[in-house]
């Protein structure tokens, strides 16, 4: 019987031993932190991952541009479901939306991936110092568009209270917990961190990559430099925008920039930003839907689909679709106006209606630049820079358009011709929004079929958007917007 | 209750008899007669009749046994003896046996809580899977079914909630194998507990202390239950089979409005809105009023059938049982169907005095289709679900809600009414001014966009018990669990949400494999007679992985394809995932007692799991229970309260478990592949918690046992008190501090649930043919969060319906307050966080306005919300009646629920002032300055005022009722009367029964038992949830 015993006793001790590894599982669909900076290509993944948070659906992939755009007063809602973000249209949103959540989480999560690889790039040894420092830079810019997205969305613009709360400005990287608490800074304070990142990503950042989808996808110096020709333009730095515009745009037609093989001007033909190999001359920076399987946007954060396929939102007739360069058919734009079933407008710069909707989604382009550049030079009092650029933009179009030469000498004139011009190029790329309230103006009312949104003035609770519920909660430094 | 009939006395030395069942006076077809003290045993024929050739010598002892009676002891003292009326066999103290799946008690000697639930409770009534019959069967079970589409995964609760996002289904073990639990049907329900044919269930032991978990350690937060299948029994084979066939039809759906009225509403909202009328109603080629009941385009009558046949038998050696299943449901929802083979084979063999071996195995093949609903949420195994679906446009349940009814179905070519991808066709309605009708043709997607979900299922154990010395076991157990499930669905390319992709097939394979080893050591012993000692050693390693993969293609090429096989142009991965998990564990469980009389019982176990950090992957849990059976005591015994209350214990339980439900890499910090532009990304995809340890499960019970008449009445109370500290949380970080997914795992949280149950059973009557049997159980609950770091709650464009907070029950309903409708103006009237009155004017501006017309800010759901109460009842029960007269039985199942809020968002759904149907309720609307109503002024496109679009105190319901949930008639069939079944029947009874038969609540919803959110912590939401089903039903039982 011992025997027996002793048998059973061994059998059980090596049970217990055979099983030393038996609870070390380790995933195998996910690289682990520690290794997750061990190799140059590793690296130069989390660098490509930057800007895939820029991409995410929720944000500049797609529904961040949409959001912009319902809050303005260039379209119709066609589609009363919360989830087409009526609510947003209707100017009527709360704290707990999820849209208001998702896309300052995103933001965030862009903020954090770019501080996280700053502090894993610093003392690397993995990658050159010059690789090193390129990608820090395109960190830096990273950060900036997206702290831009933040101010612009959640704070009061910077024209009509710079000393207002801001957003809490997250400069350093975290990856545990016990971080949550952090006050907000001043919108000036936010804004001045927008103009240091891109000042020192421009020093640091590539004048341009191998393929044209890498000059489009990923921040090079002429992609810091655009954006701050915006960036001040919200601050109405008039000087600054000039002084930034001027390194893109040549003091005379054609207006162009050049840096060995990159050369970034006006596309001959307009349709051909919104079609084609999406990497022409004219995108700046883009965001690009190279792999149709992994990264392309759902339906309802998709341009397309919200534009043309349902359409979620339709050109309201009370907006710059009315307007003559829009009707005219010598005018190319108004290739881009199309009309649905219903009878109503719709925007079809972005023409791809069925999933996967892999139009790119223009952020920066080199159109914008030039009207940025336009308009200051006209608020610094150089009207025939400012109508030499806004006539490119024009005649690109429409060749044949002449401007009535007294509407270009007067400074109002031309500058109500300018922001006229910006509705028409940019119409539906999420820039209404924005043009108005770095105005202090009003949010006009809008009719869609769902009903009509009234008008928010600069005084109004919603005139911004709400501080999300998720970070009133975890953070106890925050104050809610009023 | 047996009644054994000596009747014959041949020669010399031969015992004949009869056994009957007293009750129905029908013979017991295949009963064990066996000598006391020996081997030698005899079985009943067909006509219950024995004959023992060589009976010992007089006086000897028999012991009388039959599956589902009491075994009697009789002493035989002649050949020829009189009939014996034999005692009742219920629920007693004394008989039950007890499983903790690793040791079997009978539950005299038990000193833990645990509810019983027999095969007779379970049996003979229409349902997909075992759990969804448990409502009211045992005291401490909360059981949801928040809807009757099939095989939808009920909530199931075992004394509460005791996780905030951890797995919260109770660990499932049958036969020995934890069995998968959850939601993996995709959008339709799939329950894996379906994979277990109800029919082939003995027992289900739920095990609700730390004395009778704590053996499980680490699993055992969410409670125990341990399913024992049926075995084979000594005696000639039984044959049984057994049968039903059933109707289901939906049961109390809201009222819609019709065409006229319809159209009426709306038109007044668009004026009220300052708008013109762009509703109107259409002719159809008859000249009648197109009048679309959209109910009956979603349902009609469903019709079932189940079959079942089971055979077992044992001799000395080998015991065996055997039974195939096959069930065929149709659901009232039309071309939702499950269908589902199952056959099992239990057998263990005796290869001698010190080894046995044997093996409990079932494979079943399930498979479910059906329209997307809406009422599932999707896959989750073991987690707080939330679900998202039901508010999207594909769901069946909301497009009856919210389709017009003045559009028809079909033109009158007979091709589905469409206006385009997404829109039903619109009928007269003016679409440039009303705007899009984002709800589908339903006729339509409920016919061509059909999802599926089948699951291919093992489900077994082989074991060996080697018996080394007389009271030394040893046993190994190997089981597994490979549940193989194929979820496929389809979106047709022309209209649905198929739509925007011009069609979309999705097919997904995952398989959950687990392997459970668990090697015992038992040996018990008894010195004197007095003390008796068992002492349980053992070792068990359970290995679980996931491994899942699929894609999705789309844009056909045809539209002809409808598979995914199909010709497609894009196709993009989806469903994909590969996970595992491994728990080592060291356990004992020591038991002694004293003369029966005292009790103890001590558990321990040592948990290691793969999911924790090295350096905490080890956990300690136990527990200890004592108790005294004051009735084995001789003054008690002496005193006068012994002839009154014949069976007292009291006890009393404390220990500690955990929850190992929490996900399989909680700890660790990783990185996510993708691509951007086609180059490979490298995302941060979840935050590193290496310190991430056990949280602990802290539980007290106390419980009495008694029961009075010489058993007629049992009472068991029990009040339990259940601690979780430091509890995993997947704790919500500040949005901006950019961590993925926003949370942390971490030990941050504390929550108890306490409260008291009673069960109490009674035989009412036993007067001659006549027989009541009444059995009582109520339940209450306290949940309280007493410590958090942040409140936890979803938010979504719908509004934040469900709050965790601390000081709050776990899921508490939510809502703005809303003092009603101002008699003025007609507006509806919130209070904010202020205590001011603000109003809502869905065309004004601005559209927030104090009473006095000054602007107000937007009433937001976070900060003007509050709790108005617990989502999880307070109190619950249930009530069982059964009676038999002569041939007859009737049984009653009654349960109830009270204390608990609903959030009644279908209500909200059905006030919608945009294209939406209403509710008649609507009707009552202020109309006119002085009319006093709660429903507000409509204005066109209004989904704010009635709490759609944030959570709204107007929406919030008492959540208790009375359910009549079963009735059920049966007839046994006198066999031995009838020369047709005589001989060749053994045994026949018919049956009629209605489920869901009539609910008294005073919620307005159609059903007060929902949950659109499933088995989750967002619990007491009712919103687009397809109605409930009242079934009717008729079985036969047959016994060979």
């Amino acid at each position: 019987m011992k025997s027996k015993i002793l048998i059973f006793s061994l059998a059980t001790v090596c049970l217990t031993a055979c099983n030393d590894g038996f609870l070390n599982t380790v995933p195998k669909t996910t690289v682990a932190e520690e290794a997750a900076y061990s190799t140059p290509a590793k690296i130069l993944a989390q660098v490509n991952n930057l800007y895939g948070q820029l991409q995410n659906a929720t944000f500049y992939g797609g529904r961040y541009i949409i959001f912009n755009e319902q809050r303005g007063d260039e379209f119709g809602q066609n589609d009363g479901n919360a989830a087409t973000g009526s609510a947003v249209w209707n100017q009527n949103v709360a704290s707990t939306n999820e849209f208001i959540n998702n896309v300052w989480g995103a933001a965030y999560s862009a903020i954090n991936a770019s501080n996280v690889l700053m502090e894993r790039l610093n003392g690397t040894t993995v990658v050159s110092v010059a690789d090193a420092k390129l990608y820090v830079a395109e960190a830096k810019f990273v950060r900036a568009l997206s702290y831009l997205a933040l101010v612009q969305t959640y704070a009061k613009p910077y024209n009509v209270d710079k000393n207002a709360l801001g957003v809490p400005l997250r400069l350093k990287a975290i990856t545990t917990e016990g971080n949550n608490d952090l006050a907000r800074s001043s919108v000036a304070d936010v804004y001045a961190q927008i103009i240091k990142d891109l000042n020192e990503a421009e020093v640091d950042l590539p004048a341009s990559y191998t393929t044209p989808l890498l000059n489009t996808a990923r921040a090079k110096k002429s992609t810091a430099i655009a954006l701050k020709t915006r960036v001040y333009l919200q601050q109405n730095e008039f000087q600054k925008v000039v002084e930034e515009a001027a390194k893109l745009v040549s003091k005379t037609a054609p207006f162009q920039y050049t840096t060995g093989s990159l050369t970034h001007r006006l596309e001959t033909n307009i349709a051909a930003i919104f079609g084609g190999s999406y990497t022409g001359s004219e995108a700046i920076f883009s965001i690009p839907f190279a792999n149709t399987t992994t990264e392309t946007p759902p339906s309802q954060s998709s341009l397309a689909f919200t534009y043309v396929s349902q359409p979620i939102l339709f050109l309201a007739t009370g907006g710059i679709v009315s307007d003559p360069a829009l009707t005219n058919v010598a005018d190319a734009r108004t290739g881009l106006i199309g009309t649905n079933s219903a009878g109503q407008k719709v925007l079809r710069k972005f023409n791809i209606t069925t999933a996967p909707f892999r139009d790119y989604v223009p952020v920066i382009r080199y159109a914008e630049v030039m009207l940025n550049y336009a308009e200051a030079a006209a608020q610094t009092n150089d009207l025939s820079m400012a109508a030499a650029l806004l006539k490119a933009v024009r005649n690109r179009s429409n060749p044949n358009h002449i401007f009535a030469e007294t509407e270009l000498t007067s400074k109002t004139t031309l500058l109500n011709l300018i922001f006229n011009e910006r509705r028409i190029e940019l119409l539906g790329e999420g820039f209404r929004l924005h043009d108005l309230q770095r105005r202090g103006l009003t949010l006009p009312a809008k009719t869609g079929s769902i009903g009509t949104a009234p008008l928010v003035l600069p005084t109004a609770s919603n005139y911004i958007w709400p501080i999300p519920s998720g970070e009133i909660s975890a953070n106890k430094l925050m104050v809610p917007n009023p | 209750m047996l009644l054994w009939v000596g009747c014959a006395l041949a020669q010399d030395t031969t015992l004949k008899g009869i056994v009957t069942d007293a009750q129905s006076g029908n013979p017991l077809v295949s009963a064990t007669v066996q000598l006391k003290n020996g081997k030698d045993f005899v079985l009943t024929n067909e006509k219950g009749e024995f004959t023992w050739p060589k009976a010992p010598k007089l006086p000897f002892t028999l012991l009388v046994s039959s599956v589902g009676f009491e075994t009697k002891e009789v002493v035989v003292n002649s050949l020829a003896f009189n009939a014996i009326v034999l005692k009742e066999s219920v629920t007693s103290l004394s008989e039950v046996v007890v499983s903790s799946g690793y040791t079997i008690q009978n539950r005299n000697e038990f000193s833990g809580a645990v509810s019983s639930v027999a095969a007779k409770q379970l049996q003979n009534r229409p349902a997909v899977s075992f759990d969804q019959l448990l409502n009211g069967q045992a005291a401490g079970i909360d059981l949801i079914q928040p809807t009757n589409i099939l095989n939808a995964t009920p909530v199931l609760r075992i004394r509460g909630i005791n996780t905030i996002t951890s797995g919260l289904f109770p660990l499932v073990v049958v036969d020995g194998v934890t069995v998968f639990v959850g939601a993996i049907g995709g959008g339709i329900g799939n329950n894996p507990l379906a994979d277990i044919n109800p029919n082939d269930i003995e027992t289900i032991d739920v095990l609700k202390d730390a004395s009778a978990a704590a053996i499980y350690g680490s699993r055992a937060a969410n409670g125990v239950m341990v399913i024992t299948t049926k075995k084979g029994r000594k005696g000639k084979p039984k044959v049984s089979y057994d049968n039903w066939v059933s109707r289901s039809t939906p049961y109390n759906m809201p009222k819609m409005l019709g065409a006229e009225e319809y159209t009426m509403i709306k038109n007044e909202a668009m004026v009220n809105s300052g708008r013109a009328p762009g509703y109107a109603l259409m002719k159809n080629g008859d000249g009648s009023t197109v009048d679309t009941d959209w109910y009956d385009v979603a349902f009609r009558p469903g019709i079932s059938h189940n079959h079942n046949i089971s055979v077992s038998g044992a001799n000395d050696a080998t015991s065996y049982f055997f039974s195939t299943g096959y069930t065929h449901q149709n659901s009232f929802i039309k071309n939702n169907t499950f269908e589902r083979l199952a056959a099992r084979l239990n057998f263990s063999h005796e290869l001698n005095k010190s080894i046995t071996f044997g093996a409990n195995i079932t494979y079943s093949n399930g498979t479910n289709i059906g329209p997307n609903t809406g009422a599932v949420p999707s896959n989750s195994m073991s987690s707080s679900a939330y679900n998202s679906q039901y508010i999207t446009n594909e769901p069946l349940a909301r497009m009856t809600y919210v389709l017009p009814p003045n559009v028809p179905v079909y033109r009158s070519d007979g091709s589905y009414s469409i206006q385009n991808g997404i829109s039903v066709g619109y009928g007269a309605n003016n679409p440039s001014t009303i705007g899009t009708i984002n709800a589908y043709n339903l006729a339509m997607v409920q016919t061509l966009d059909l999802s599926s979900s089948e699951n291919n299922t093992l489900i077994g154990n082989v074991y060996g018990e080697w018996k080394i010395l007389k009271n030394l076991k040893f046993r190994t157990s190997y089981g597994l669990n490979n549940l193989q499930v194929t979820n496929k669905a389809f979106l047709n390319p022309t209209h649905g949400g198929g739509a925007a992709s011009n069609g979309a097939a999705t097919n997904n394979f995952t398989k959950f494999y687990r392997s459970d080893w668990v090697n015992t050591l038992l040996y018990s012993t008894s010195i004197n007679e007095k003390h008796n000692i068992t002492v349980l050693l053992g070792h068990e390693a359970i290995k679980t992985t996931t491994d899942g993969w699929g894609a999705q293609q789309t844009n056909v090429t045809d539209p002809s394809y409808s598979n995914f096989q199909g010709g497609f142009s894009n196709i993009a991965p989806s469903g994909n995932i590969l996970m595992e998990n491994a728990l080592l564990s060291y356990f004992s469980n020591i038991t002694y007692d004293y003369k029966k009389k005292y009790l103890l019982s001590l558990n321990f176990r040592r948990d290691g799991l793969s999911a924790l950090a090295t350096g905490n992957k080890y956990g300690n849990f136990g527990g200890g229970s004592v108790g005294w059976n004051i009735f084995e005591e001789d003054f008690y015994k002496n005193s006068g309260l012994a002839r009154v209350i014949n069976n007292l214990k009291i006890r009393g339980s404390y220990g500690v478990v955990g929850n190992s439900e929490i996900g399989d890499y909680p700890a660790i910090g990783t990185y996510n592949s993708n691509t951007y532009g086609g180059m490979p990304t490298l995302a941060f995809s979840q935050a590193a918690n290496p310190n991430l340890r056990w949280e602990t499960s802290k539980k007290l019970d106390i419980g009495l046992n008694f029961s009075m008449f010489n058993d007629r009445l049992t009472f068991e109370f029990d009040y339990y008190n259940n601690e979780v500290d430091g509890l995993i949380l997947k704790a919500p970080q500040a949005l901006s501090a950019g961590i993925p997914g926003n949370v942390i795992n971490a030990n941050v949280g504390s929550l108890y649930n306490r409260g008291i149950e009673l069960g109490i059973s009674a035989i009412v009557t036993n007067y001659r043919d006549f027989r009541w049997n009444t059995g009582f159980n109520l339940s209450t609950l306290k949940n309280e969060v007493t410590s958090l770091v942040s409140d936890v709650y979803v938010p979504s464009v719908f509004g934040v319906q469900n709050m965790t907070r601390v000081g709050y029950s776990i899921g508490s309903i939510f809502a703005v307050p809303t003092v009603g409708v101002n008699p003025d103006n007609g507006l509806m009237v919130f209070v904010n966080s202020e205590g001011r009155e603000v109003q809502y004017n869905h065309i004004g501006s601005p559209r927030w306005t104090y009473k006095d017309g000054t602007a107000a800010p937007a009433i937001d759901n976070l900060k003007d919300g509050v709790i108005q109460g617990p989502s999880l009842p307070r109190l619950f029960g249930g009530l069982n009646n059964s009676f038999s007269y002569k041939n007859f039985d009737l049984n009653l199942i009654f349960n109830f629920v009270a204390g608990n809020k609903l959030y009644n968002g279908t209500r909200a759904t059905n006030s919608d002032q945009r294209y939406f149907n209403n509710g008649t309720f609507i009707l009552s609307r202020w109309q006119k300055p002085g009319d006093v109503t709660e429903i507000q002024k409509l204005q066109y496109g209004d989904n704010v005022s009635a709490g759609f679009s944030f959570a709204a105190t107007s929406k919030v319901e008492n959540g208790s009722y009375l359910k009549l949930r079963n009735i059920s008639l049966g007839y046994n069939i006198p066999v031995q009367k009838s020369n047709l079944l005589r001989g060749r029947v053994a045994s026949a009874r018919v049956y009629a029964q209605a489920a869901n038969v009539f609910t008294i609540t005073k919620y307005r919803g159609s059903d007060p038992e929902v949950s659109i959110n499933g088995n989750s912590i967002h619990s007491g939401k009712d919103q687009n949830v397809p109605p409930n089903a009242q079934v009717l039903s008729v079985g036969l039982n047959v016994g060979f």
